[in-house]
């Protein structure tokens, strides 16, 4: 028997837990369950057999845990526990239909952002799994909390083998998983990546898991799995709640979402496949059609494009000096601040454009991505023109991401929709080619419906592509507007996509842009508009759009729309601008007076003056009074924020003047390797930021030799170091060590040109002394006070 | 299972460097509001399993020896107020780290009191037994490794989503694990005090001449 015969069952049963049967037979081993393959075969056979017996046409075989991180100290290698534990499950099928599956689990430890295992690192222990397990028929991917990992285990099965894969995730009583998956963006997700079903183990009884499959199945067409928990453990028999009949009547329940596979998770036994099989013969499988409409998403946020919804457009480099800038300085929280204030304003995906020829485009993709999608929940759109950029972002991204984009060349056809199949994404189809941009809608439209009938052949489906019938600028070509607009009207009604459109376009050249922008986005949105691009702070534009929500009924109740406006208080009226000094607001951390009093001061002083006869001293007597515990940190950090509101104001003028540079000296920041907590160097980095220094923030988890490259590249004579734990002090010592070794850093006559400082809650002055740093300090004020004297 | 219906808010102010600052309104107003969005999202959770003694993968070390003098048993436990919470005070250090300073106090104080709560749900279900109070690896010579075999014992990545990594750092960040004595007869109450503390002589309550409390 094979996969795609077994297939054509009705239903497909699972095995029963391995690890309750291991216990009951009071089995000893010495390092994990899996080493039973090569201490105990004969009793992990007999289960396995156990089980076919019972009814399972698919047994899992005993590797849940045998990574090579779980193993590590077992004395036995991934490649034998796992052939081993293959053939167990061999033995036992040999001579009847079932199947063997390779049943991989969670690493054992938390990936990036949350935990410090990287992506890659994940995907090599999946890989030797994967590999170690050739034998076997199918490859199940189970009780899977993060997403995220799941992926890194998708990739490394659909690269390295061709078997079927089957993914359960294991969600809590909240609907989520513990790593806050909801089920939506699994099912979204994990259909995009294409495995052969999905669903879930573990965790709950049947009994609770409905809201969690009838989530899932409207928004897949895969067949479901369900393999759940004998009810709950008492924690002092460890006997679990539910009994075999009524595990069975529970999962029947289930059966009307699609579910086509069952078996049973912890605590169940050979006698509850039984009781299942027996309850599904002569049934017929229900499919359960997915209801809901294309949609993207993050790990925890779906967004089903079943109207207008806003793509936030801030995050591109084009056009913004200081946007470039921050590409330039690795000036990633520049990035995030940009990402949350969209989605404050109204954002419901970003697009995320990173394109700058001074930078490393597809790192910093990647790092954007990564660092986006750990403080912001919207959906995220790769916007790219190189496709190894796409690639690279499309595989580390989390979620199912937008790609922007394709386009009717033959190049771009051909090289960025595989990749859309591949990672499993939606992506924007732009209606230009070699030819460049067809003046009618008829020309336009002819190159959407190519771009479609190329991603279907592909196996993507055409309510994945976003088509973009490009806008034109007005003030050059009248007509272009009503091109445009009629080549979306059919491309919607037409072909059946989805539509997209960047909007600020249409208005160059005019004076008040804003109302050219909102009044042509309203039309758009009236042809059919799904997905305008926008900037979603300019009121007028996220307003055209909500409003447009309510008239065309689709905000039922206009209850967002009531949300959005009814409770916003009216920003207070700006306080007389004379009324306060700069001191005063900065000591007790007054931002948008403090802006409003440096925009006034600015009229007839000099930037200088204003940095160093009034900011500076300001928060030098916050500090005083925060070094007297006069005032909390707290406090403190929110007067040198209030400080940098100004600094802001101060720089802008400057950069227009094109004046001399505010910066007193760059400073590279870092938490060592293997450290992930990173409060406190953020701290430092929001004063010293205040201060006027500019830093370089290399982030958590810092590998020495990057701490040493960037100081060189950019020329950096000031480091700081931060470490909370005594197990990864000895990061902060080899990284010192580095510094001190590079030739490029060191003075002629062999001393060190870099000026070190660290700080974290275990260090001492005389340990910080001990492993060769120049500077201890105790916290961000101190800090402040060595880049005072260190750098000015 | 355990609800934080409120956050012990001295304590927290104490993590924040507050032993003597006087407090306004400005920063009640703020602690209040971080203690609500906090209570919003922690999810704490334990777990705990009781073993054997002596157990030598445990009991490494003299410190914990010592603690577990005269008990005849010890639990296992580990406890966590979830991810959602590491994930807030990400958000905050980028939106605005005063928050997020706060956030982190508050809930360092909170993970304390859910570890108090689940003590008292232990002791319940072990009626006649005397507890010792929580030993944590890092306590004196209790080594950091220990984190690994106690969730690991626990299965507690599978069952509340806390692991460790190969540095030895708890994630979700606001987490504990320990070992805490059982015995059939009234242990005499120690104090975890400063002489068992892995922070010993860097600590900052104690350099400024207070005690953490614990």
């Amino acid at each position: 028997m094979d996969f795609n015969t077994l297939l054509k069952k009705e239903y497909i049963i699972l095995d029963g837990a391995m690890g309750t049967l291991i216990q009951k037979s009071g089995a000893q081993y010495d390092h994990s369950p899996e080493t039973l393959n090569l201490t105990r075969p004969e009793l992990i056979e007999s289960f396995h057999r156990a089980y076919i017996e019972a009814g399972a046409d698919i047994v899992y075989a005993n590797t849940f845990g045998a990574n090579a991180y779980k193993l590590a100290d077992s004395g036995y290698s991934v490649e034998e526990v796992i052939a081993a534990g293959v053939q167990n499950a061999k033995n036992a099928a040999a001579g009847t239909d079932a199947l063997v599956a390779l049943d991989i689990g969670p690493i054992g430890m938390l990936l990036e952002p949350a935990g410090t295992l990287r992506f890659e690192e994940a995907y090599e222990y999946f890989r030797q799994q994967i590999v170690a397990g050739a034998q076997a028929d199918v490859i199940v991917l189970e009780t899977m909390t993060d997403l995220y990992e799941l992926k890194a285990a998708v990739l490394a099965v659909k690269e390295n083998s061709s078997k079927p894969v089957l993914t359960t995730m294991t969600f809590e009583r909240s609907g989520r998983t513990f790593t806050g998956v909801s089920p939506a963006a699994a099912a979204v997700t994990l259909t995009g990546l294409g495995v052969d079903a999905l669903g879930v183990n573990c965790s709950l009884g049947p009994d609770e898991l409905e809201p969690v499959i009838s989530e899932m199945t409207k928004y897949t067409d895969l067949p479901l799995i369900v393999k759940a928990n004998a009810g709950l453990p008492d924690p002092n028999s460890n006997e679990y709640s539910i009994m075999p009949d009524r595990f069975a009547q529970c999962v029947e329940g289930l059966l009307k979402y699609g579910v086509k596979f069952a078996g049973g998770c912890c605590g169940t036994t050979p006698e509850y496949i039984k009781e299942l099989k027996q309850m599904l013969d002569g049934k017929s499988f229900v499919p359960c059609p997915k209801t809901a409409d294309t949609a993207v998403c993050s790990a925890s946020t779906v967004v089903e494009i079943n109207g207008p919804r806003i793509i936030g457009e801030r995050i591109n480099p084009t056009g913004k000096k200081l946007f470039k800038q921050a590409l330039v300085d690795n000036n990633i929280d520049y990035i995030l601040t940009q990402a949350l204030s969209q989605v404050g304003g109204g954002a419901e995906i970003l697009d995320v454009n990173v394109g700058h020829p001074e930078i490393d485009e597809k790192k910093m993709m990647t790092r954007v991505l990564k660092s986006i999608q750990s403080v912001c929940d919207a959906p995220l759109q790769i916007d790219s023109t190189k496709p190894d950029v796409l690639e690279a972002g499309l595989r580390c991204y989390n979620g199912k991401p937008i790609v922007n984009s394709v386009n009717g060349e033959e190049k771009s056809l051909s090289s960025v929709l595989p990749l859309v199949k591949k990672y499993g994404a939606s992506v924007v189809g732009l209606t230009l080619d070699e030819n460049g941009i067809p003046k009618t809608a008829d020309g336009r439209f002819r190159i959407a419906e190519r771009i479609v009938s190329r991603a279907e052949a592909l196996g993507i489906d055409r309510r994945d592509v976003y088509i973009d019938c490009l806008t034109l600028t007005v003030s050059a070509e009248q007509e272009a507007c009503r091109e445009t607009l009629k080549a979306l009207h059919r491309v919607k009604t037409e072909l059946g996509c989805k539509t997209c459109l960047g909007v600020s376009n249409i208005s160059f050249g005019l004076p008040n842009r804003e109302l050219v922008n909102s009044t042509f986005l309203t039309m758009a949105l009236e042809e059919g508009l799904d997905l305008p691009i926008i900037n979603p702070n300019v009121e007028a534009m996220t307003g055209a759009v909500r409003a447009y929500r309510v008239l065309a009924s689709i905000d039922k109740h206009s209850t967002e729309f009531i949300e959005a406006y009814n409770s916003a208080a009216p920003a207070p009226a700006a306080k007389s601008e004379t009324t306060m000094d700069l001191t005063t607001a900065v000591y007790n951390g007054l931002k948008t007076e403090a802006a409003a009093v440096t925009e006034a001061l600015l009229k007839d002083s000099e930037p200088m003056s204003i940095i160093n006869n009034m900011l500076i001293p300001a928060l030098d007597r916050v500090g005083e009074d925060f070094e007297k515990n006069k005032i909390f940190l707290p406090q403190l950090i929110q007067s040198a924020n209030t400080a940098q509101e100004c600094f802001e104001v101060i720089k802008r003028r400057l950069s227009k003047e094109g004046g001399e540079n505010v910066s007193k000296g760059k400073i590279i920041l870092a938490t060592v390797k293997g450290d992930i907590h990173d409060i406190g160097k953020n701290i430092v980095k929001v004063l010293l930021d205040n201060y006027g220094y500019t830093v370089v923030d290399l982030g958590k988890d810092v590998d020495p030799q990057l701490v040493v490259d960037t100081a060189i590249e950019q020329n950096i004579k000031m480091i700081g170091l931060s470490a909370l734990m005594t197990t990864t002090l000895k990061s902060m010592e080899d990284t010192i060590r580095l510094v001190r070794e590079a030739p490029a850093l060191q003075n002629p006559d062999g001393t060190s040109r870099c000026v070190v400082f660290v700080g974290g809650a275990v260090l001492t002055r005389e340990y910080a002394m001990k492993i060769g740093a120049d500077y201890y300090c105790r916290d961000a004020k101190e800090s402040v006070d060595t880049a005072k004297k260190v750098l000015g | 299972m355990i609800t934080l219906k409120a956050v012990n808010k001295s304590e927290a102010v104490r993590y924040l460097g507050g032993a003597g600052v006087q407090m306004n309104e400005a920063m009640e107003r703020l602690l209040g509001e971080c203690e609500a969005e906090l209570l919003s999202c922690a999810a704490p959770k334990y777990l705990y399993s009781v073993i054997d003694l002596p157990c030598d993968e445990i009991t490494m070390g003299s410190a914990v020896k010592k603690h577990l003098a005269g008990c005849q048993s010890a639990a296992l436990f580990c406890a966590t107020l979830g991810a959602q919470v590491d994930r807030l005070i990400r958000v905050y250090q980028i939106r605005d780290m005063a928050r997020a300073v706060v956030l982190d106090s508050l809930a360092s104080a909170a993970i304390e009191q859910a570890c108090v709560m689940a003590d008292e749900e232990i002791a319940a279900k072990l009626p006649g037994k005397y507890l010792t109070f929580r030993f944590s690896p890092g306590y004196g010579d209790y080594p950091l490794e220990l984190q690994r075999i106690i969730l690991q014992r626990l299965d507690a990545a599978r069952k509340i989503g806390l692991t460790v990594s190969d540095s030895m750092l708890l994630t979700p960040a606001k987490s504990v694990t320990a070992v805490m004595g059982i015995s059939d007869s009234p242990i005499e109450q120690k104090r975890r005090g400063c002489a068992v503390c892995s922070l010993g002589k860097t600590c900052k309550y104690r350099k400024s001449g207070e005690h953490c409390g614990l």
